[in-house]
C-alpha cells in the first residue's frame, strides 16, 4: 500500500507546519489548551470561556463575554471576527486561522452555555465557511486520516504479504492487476468504514435510527393486504 | 335532536341477529360489504377540526348521509395556523380567513446568527397566518351547506353490532346550551375518526399509541412598534436552549404573537423550555401581556392502525404530523378529502355498503402520495435538529438561495421536487461541510462526525 505510506508522510510534513511540531495526534486536552490560551493572548483576562462569561471588569481589552446581553470581544465587531485584528496575525503578517477557530469554539461554548437574545440591532454575520478548508482540514481531520492511513498501511502491507506467499504474485504485480486494484480499493474504504471497534455498532445504530420512520409508517400495513394499484 | 330520535326509533328494530329481515325500514346493520343499500349510507365523522370538515363536505357533495360531532364549536386549537398556499387553492380558502400573509422566514440559530429564509418568493407567493377557530368554522359551515348534519356534541364511545353490522355512536349533546350535556345516540354504516391527538375513536378500535410532542404556547399581545417588527415576518429559534429536538417559535397571529416551543424527549422540561424561547426573543416581544396559554400533543408518526372494519382515522387522529415542521392542517385536511373520496367511491355515492377495503384505498393512497415528502423531513430533523453545531450548520445552509427556494416550494406547494442533481450535489457537499465544521467546533477535534456522540465535558 504504498500510497498510504507516503500520504502518512505528507501528514507529517504539513503537520510540521503546526506550532505543535510532533506528528503524534494531539488529544482533546491539549487542542482545548490550545484554543482557550490562544483565544486570549493578549488580555490577561479570565482564559476559559466559563469563567470569561463574568464580565472582566477591569480589563480595557474584552474578550469572549457577555455584556448588558450582548456578546462582547475586542476582535468582534459588526457581527463577524475581525481578520484585520492583530489578534489573528500569525507569522508574515497573514491570518493565522487556528486563532479564528480558537475564538470562534470559545465564542459558541459560551453563547451555548448561556444563551443571549437575538436583536436585530447587531446582527451576526461570521459563517465558519470564511476560514478557508485546508484549515479546516490541517486542524481536525489530518490526526484521524493519519490513523486511518496508518492502520490501513499495516493491514495492507499483510494482506500483500500474505498474497504473495500463497500466489507468489509479488507487490508490483499486485498493483497491475485489476483484481489486486479492487482489493486494494477495498481495503482502504474497509478502514475508512470500520474505523474503531465500536464501529460497527455504531453502523447499526444510524440503520436503525434510519429505518425506524419507516416502521412507524408501515405499521398499518403489517396484517393488512395493501389494495392494489388503482386510480 | 328530533331527526336523530326519530331516526333511532325506527331503528329500534333491527337486531344484530336480524339478517334475514325483510328490506324496507331503515336498517344499518348486518349488510354485507358493496351490499346495495335502499336508503343513503350513513357515516358519522367524530370531531370538526380541518379533517373532519374536509371529511364530511366530500362525503355530503358525495351523496352520503353525513353526521358531523363537534363539542367545541369555537374551539381555538394551540397550533401555528399556519397553511400553505396550495392548501388555499385545493381548498378553496377565502382571503378573509388569512389574518396575515408571511412572507419571511427568520431563523436563529444557537449563537444567533440569524437567516431571513424567503427571499426567493415571488409577489404572489406567502404562508397565510389563521385563526383556527374562524378556519374550523368556516370548513364546518362549508360541510353544512353541502348538506352534512352537525351536531354539537362530545362523542363518547360506540358500539358495533356484528361482524357487518352499523354502528351506534353515542354522545352527549350540548345542543341546547348548558354545561350538562344529554346522553343522545345515531346510528351509522361508518365512522370516521377526527377527534385528534387524544382520539376516542382511535381507542375504540384498537388504533395503537403513538409517540407525541407536546407543543407549548404562550399568545402575547405586544406594543404596537413591536408588533410591526413581525407584520410578515416568523421567527425560528434553535438551541438546545430552546428544545432538544424541534425548534421554538414567534409567529404573528391576528393582533397578537404566539411565543411558543415543542419538545418530544424532554416533556416535563417544557416550561423551562418556553422560557428560553421567551429570553431569546425577549427584546422583541418585550411589554407584552399575555392573552393566552396553551399546550397540546402533536403526533409523531402514525399510529400502528388507521383503518378497522368500517372506521377510520383522519388527520391528528391518524397520526399525520410531519416532522422537522411540526406542520399537521394540511395533511388532516387532504386525508380527510382522501378518505371521503375514498368512501364515496366505494359506496357508489351512497348507494352500497362501504368496505374496510375502501378505507384502506383511502390510506394507500396518502401513503404513496406523501410517505416521501414525511420521510425528507423526518431526516431533515434527525440531521439538523440533534445538536447545536448541526443546527449551527442548518441556519447557515438556509443562507443559501437554493435552499430557499427548495424548502419553500416543498411547504408551499406540498411537493419533493428534484432539483438540478449538479446542484444537489453541491448541496451536499455544501451540507457535509457546514455539519462537519460546526461539530469540530464544538467538539475541539475529538472525532470528527456527525454528532451522534455526546461532546465530552472538558474540565478547564
Amino acid at each position: 500500500m504504498p500510497f498510504a505510506v507516503i500520504g502518512g508522510q505528507l501528514q507529517c510534513l504539513s503537520l510540521n507546519h503546526q506550532r505543535t511540531t510532533t506528528c503524534r495526534r494531539r488529544s482533546t486536552r491539549t487542542l482545548m489548551r490550545a484554543a482557550t490560551t490562544a483565544a486570549a493572548p493578549q488580555a490577561k483576562a479570565p482564559a476559559t470561556a466559563a469563567s470569561s462569561a463574568v464580565p472582566a471588569g477591569t480589563e480595557s481589552q474584552q474578550t469572549i463575554q457577555i455584556v448588558d446581553g450582548k456578546f462582547s470581544d475586542y476582535r468582534w465587531i459588526n457581527g463577524s471576527w475581525n481578520l484585520e485584528s492583530s489578534a489573528f496575525k500569525g507569522k508574515e503578517g497573514k491570518v493565522d486561522w487556528d486563532l479564528v477557530i480558537d475564538a470562534e469554539m470559545a465564542r459558541r461554548r459560551l453563547l451555548e452555555d448561556s444563551p443571549i437574545p437575538s436583536t436585530n440591532e447587531d446582527p451576526v454575520f461570521f459563517d465558519t465557511a470564511q476560514i478557508p478548508w485546508w484549515a479546516w482540514v490541517k486542524r481536525f481531520h489530518l490526526p484521524e486520516a493519519e490513523k486511518a492511513n496508518g492502520r490501513a498501511a499495516m493491514v495492507g502491507y499483510f494482506l500483500a504479504y500474505f498474497v504473495d506467499s500463497w500466489t507468489g504474485a509479488g507487490l508490483y504485480d499486485q498493483q497491475n492487476s485489476f483484481l489486486g486494484k479492487l482489493a486494494l480499493h477495498l481495503v482502504v474504504f474497509a478502514i475508512l468504514i470500520f474505523r474503531s471497534n465500536d464501529s460497527l455498532a455504531s453502523l447499526k445504530n444510524l440503520f436503525d435510527e434510519a429505518t425506524f420512520y419507516d416502521k412507524q409508517w408501515q405499521a398499518n400495513w403489517l396484517n393488512t393486504e395493501r389494495p392494489k394499484e388503482q386510480d | 335532536m328530533p331527526v336523530a330520535s326519530s331516526k333511532r326509533d325506527s331503528l329500534k328494530k333491527c337486531q344484530p341477529t336480524s339478517r334475514t329481515e325483510r328490506a324496507g325500514a331503515l336498517r344499518v346493520c348486518a349488510i354485507k360489504d358493496g351490499a346495495v343499500l335502499d336508503r343513503k349510507l350513513r357515516v358519522a365523522v367524530i370531531g370538526g377540526g380541518p379533517s373532519g370538515a374536509c371529511t364530511a363536505e366530500t362525503l355530503a357533495a358525495g351523496g352520503i348521509e353525513t353526521f358531523l360531532i363537534e363539542r367545541k364549536l369555537d374551539n381555538c386549537k394551540p397550533c401555528g395556523g399556519a397553511i400553505p398556499l396550495c392548501m388555499v387553492d385545493e381548498f378553496d380558502i377565502p382571503a378573509e380567513i388569512i389574518d396575515r400573509k408571511v412572507t419571511k422566514m427568520k431563523m436563529i440559530s444557537p449563537s444567533n446568527r440569524e437567516v431571513d429564509v424567503g427571499k426567493t418568493l415571488s409577489e404572489t407567493e406567502y404562508i397565510g397566518m389563521c385563526r383556527r377557530e374562524v378556519l374550523d368554522a368556516y370548513l364546518r359551515d362549508r360541510a353544512k351547506a353541502n348538506g352534512a348534519t352537525v351536531y354539537n356534541g362530545l362523542f363518547m364511545r360506540m358500539e358495533k353490532e356484528g361482524p357487518e353490522g352499523g354502528y351506534t355512536i353515542h354522545f352527549n349533546s350540548y345542543e341546547e346550551g348548558g354545561k350538562v350535556g344529554k346522553p343522545e345516540s345515531i346510528k351509522v354504516d361508518a365512522v370516521v375518526g377526527a377527534d385528534g391527538a387524544n382520539s376516542r375513536v382511535a381507542k375504540e378500535i384498537d388504533a395503537g399509541e403513538y409517540d407525541y410532542a407536546i407543543a407549548f404556547q404562550e399568545r402575547i399581545r405586544i406594543p404596537d412598534d413591536k408588533m410591526a417588527y413581525y407584520m410578515d415576518l416568523a421567527e425560528m429559534y434553535v438551541g438546545d436552549d430552546v428544545s432538544p429536538d424541534f425548534y421554538g417559535w414567534v409567529f404573528p397571529k391576528y393582533d397578537h404573537v404566539a411565543v411558543g416551543t415543542g419538545t418530544v424527549i424532554n416533556k416535563s422540561g417544557i416550561k423551562q423550555y418556553q422560557q428560553a424561547t421567551r429570553d431569546r426573543s425577549k427584546v422583541k416581544t418585550e411589554g407584552g401581556k399575555i392573552i393566552r396559554v396553551e399546550a397540546h400533543p402533536i403526533p409523531e408518526h402514525p399510529r400502528p392502525r388507521r383503518a378497522q372494519n368500517r372506521v377510520a382515522l383522519v388527520g391528528d387522529a391518524a397520526g399525520y404530523v410531519t416532522k422537522c415542521s411540526g406542520e399537521g392542517i394540511y395533511f388532516a385536511a387532504k386525508s380527510g378529502r382522501m378518505c371521503a373520496e375514498a368512501i364515496v367511491a366505494g359506496s357508489k355515492n351512497g348507494t352500497r355498503m362501504v368496505s374496510e377495503q375502501d378505507l384502506n384505498v383511502y390510506l394507500s393512497k396518502f401513503d404513496k402520495k406523501y410517505w416521501l415528502t414525511y420521510k425528507v423531513l423526518d431526516i431533515l430533523q434527525k440531521v439538523f435538529y440533534r445538536s447545536n453545531p448541526a443546527r449551527e450548520a442548518f441556519v447557515e445552509m438556509c443562507e443559501s438561495e437554493y435552499v430557499q427556494r427548495m424548502t419553500f416550494d416543498s411547504y408551499l406547494y406540498k411537493t419533493v421536487v428534484p432539483g438540478n442533481p449538479l446542484d444537489d450535489a453541491k448541496l451536499a457537499f455544501d451540507t457535509l461541510g457546514s455539519l462537519l465544521r460546526g461539530n469540530a467546533l464544538r467538539q475541539g477535534a475529538k472525532t470528527v462526525s456527525f454528532g451522534s456522540k455526546q461532546p465530552e465535558k472538558v474540565a478547564a
